[in-house]
């Protein structure tokens, strides 16, 4: 295993997309929660309004309510490590290397075992950053208060589960279309526009068809998992009670997040065993 | 001794074409193994699957006398149809990937190859740069990391000058004195009658002929005469007899005789004797070329 793992890191260290991908997402995610430290600094200084809002709010940025904050803001750029995972999987199509491996003497067992590394490193650097934004965030933007440090920590689990069953279905696509510029075109048009708008209208017709069923769409299952903070009031007039529904969807939201990434990689290790390459 | 391959009955159809058609043979140890075929014939169909690439549909094949094993692979050193390699990543380190997914030779090894496919001058420059002739001589470097006793080429010469085709001509050759066993698809005949010690035959993915190249050509004599008329010539030696076939060619005759019963002496005697003065007697194999299109001509 260990052995995989170093050729998986032969091929990645000097790829550029990756440190290109490193530089970006490190930029994206203290520049977004930058900006909405921003909102939430303009909300609580109008005058009027600041002490009541901050009553309300609590500083969401500092610890321990920062995990959930940050975890919550940055999961919106899945996308920038997604490219990455499609152009590592079809990078071994383009190629053809993904034959040679296994003229070399992989498995084809081995071989998906080690895109399934790409796709941990990939979640684990991504979960590594999100953890060091939270804490700078946390250290900027509050009071340093070292007993809270660890008590949402559980969201650096959700937040590596989010990415990792995440990048999955990107990696699935890219497994299955072959084409880096097709798979990368669909993606981008399912993520940001098909799921949006589907999610969206789901939860209009949610009363009419006995319920939100936008919640089990491939990648609204995992977005569940870590869901708005309270003060983005993303909940309208029941804010307390529809907060606490969600809260309450979350242990189902990882169960089935975990049912449909194990889905999405048996079925990945199955049809490599399969298949002609 | 087990020979190296065993193949027995391998078919492979895509949809209805069919790849292969119930292919069977053996290579030896220490066997120089053309396997021939026109384009289309299924000669990289049956390498992948050798290879497992590819899965065979029916039969069933084994190295070193084992059923397939990835260990199997690991010892065998395969250029198969174009070279495969990191295009982001120099000859280097794409040799360091071959060599640890392989397991095969170690750091310095990869020096030496790279020195024996005559690219060290390059060897940091990344592969994308690379013209088609050093992609395909990477390629057989990395099958030769950790100097593997299993070769599987094929069509190495692809891509190649004529300089390159001759080096890598000679390579093989010096390979095979040392008593390694090389698998070759190609379709330059005349590449596997100068390196070759068996041969296969295939068209449209059925296997016409394999054995010792020796067995497969010597099927007869072919002794070439000429004169300086040779249609008088003809006339004369079809009063002779003795021969199962003559061939008028524009230069000269060629008489077709059972394997060891050509003697020249009698037909230099018997032509002098009818007052025709022979300009030209030879005996001659028959080329592989005339042997491959005997055998693919429809």
């Amino acid at each position: 295993m260990f052995s995989l793992l170093q050729i998986e890191w032969l091929k990645i260290k000097k790829y550029p997309a990756f440190w290109a991908m490193l530089i970006i997402v490190l930029l994206t995610y203290p520049a977004a929660n930058l900006m909405f430290y921003n909102v939430y600094l303009r909300i609580t200084t109008q005058k009027g309004t600041d002490m009541l809002a901050k009553m309300l709010l609590g500083n969401p940025f500092a610890f321990p309510e920062t995990w959930h904050t940050v975890a919550y803001i940055s999961s919106f750029f899945i996308i920038l490590p997604s490219i990455l995972v499609i152009m590592l999987v079809t990078n071994e199509y383009q190629y053809k290397t993904q034959r040679q491996n296994i003229i070399d003497g992989w498995t084809r067992r081995q071989f998906m075992t080690s895109k399934l590394m790409d796709v941990l490193i990939v979640s684990s650097i991504t979960t590594i950053l999100y953890t060091l934004v939270a804490i700078g965030f946390s250290i900027y933007a509050s009071t340093f208060d070292a007993s809270k440090i660890w008590d949402q920590s559980y969201y650096i689990g959700l937040f590596f589960l989010q990415t990792f069953a995440q990048l999955s279905i990107a990696f699935l696509l890219g497994y299955l279309i072959k084409k880096a510029f097709i798979a990368l075109g669909i993606f981008l048009f399912y993520y940001l526009i098909v799921e949006n708008i589907a999610t969206g209208y789901l939860k209009i017709k949610a009363a009419k068809i006995g319920g939100d069923i936008g919640r089990y769409l491939p990648f609204e299952i995992s977005d569940r998992m870590i869901v708005a903070p309270a003060f983005m009031g993303r909940f309208g007039k029941d804010l307390k009670e529809a907060y606490e529904k969600s809260l309450s969807e979350v242990p189902t939201q990882i169960i089935l997040s975990l049912l449909l990434t194990t889905a999405i990689w048996a079925f990945c290790f199955y049809m490599h065993r399969k298949k002609d390459l | 001794m087990h020979p190296i391959l065993t193949i027995t009955g391998v078919s492979k159809n895509y949809g209805k074409l069919t790849a292969l058609d119930g292919v069977s043979f053996e290579v030896p140890a220490g066997a120089v193994f053309g396997i021939l075929g026109p384009n289309g014939s299924g000669k990289t169909t049956l390498l992948s699957i050798i290879l497992d690439v590819l899965h065979a549909d029916t039969g069933k094949f084994s190295w070193f006398g084992n059923t397939p094993q990835t260990n199997n692979r690991k010892q065998i050193g395969s250029l198969l149809e174009t070279p495969n390699f990191y295009h982001y990543l120099s000859a280097v380190d794409n040799l360091k990937i071959t060599q640890a997914i392989s397991g095969r030779g170690d750091s310095s090894d990869i020096d030496k190859v790279l020195e024996i496919v005559k690219l060290s001058e390059r060897k940091k420059s990344k592969f994308s740069s690379y013209s088609l002739g050093m992609k395909q001589r990477l390629a057989i470097g990395a099958a030769l990391l950790g100097n593997p006793d299993v070769l599987v080429f094929d069509e190495p010469t692809n891509g190649l000058d004529p300089v390159g085709i001759a080096e890598i001509r000679d390579l093989i050759k010096s390979l095979a004195a040392s008593g390694k066993t090389i698998i070759m698809a190609s379709h330059l005949l005349d590449e596997v009658e100068k390196v070759c010690t068996h041969v296969a035959i295939l068209k449209k993915g059925t296997l016409l002929t394999a054995g010792p190249v020796d067995e497969v050509l010597a099927q007869e004599d072919i002794v070439e005469i000429a004169a300086s008329n040779n249609d008088a010539l003809l006339n004369t030696i079809e009063l002779m007899g003795g021969f199962s076939k003559v061939k008028k060619h524009p230069n000269c005759l060629q008489l077709f005789y059972p394997v060891g019963t050509a003697q020249l002496e009698s037909i230099n005697k018997y032509c002098f004797e009818k007052g025709i003065t022979l300009q030209q007697l030879q005996l001659k194999k028959k080329s592989l070329e005339t042997k491959f299109f005997e055998l693919t001509n429809d």
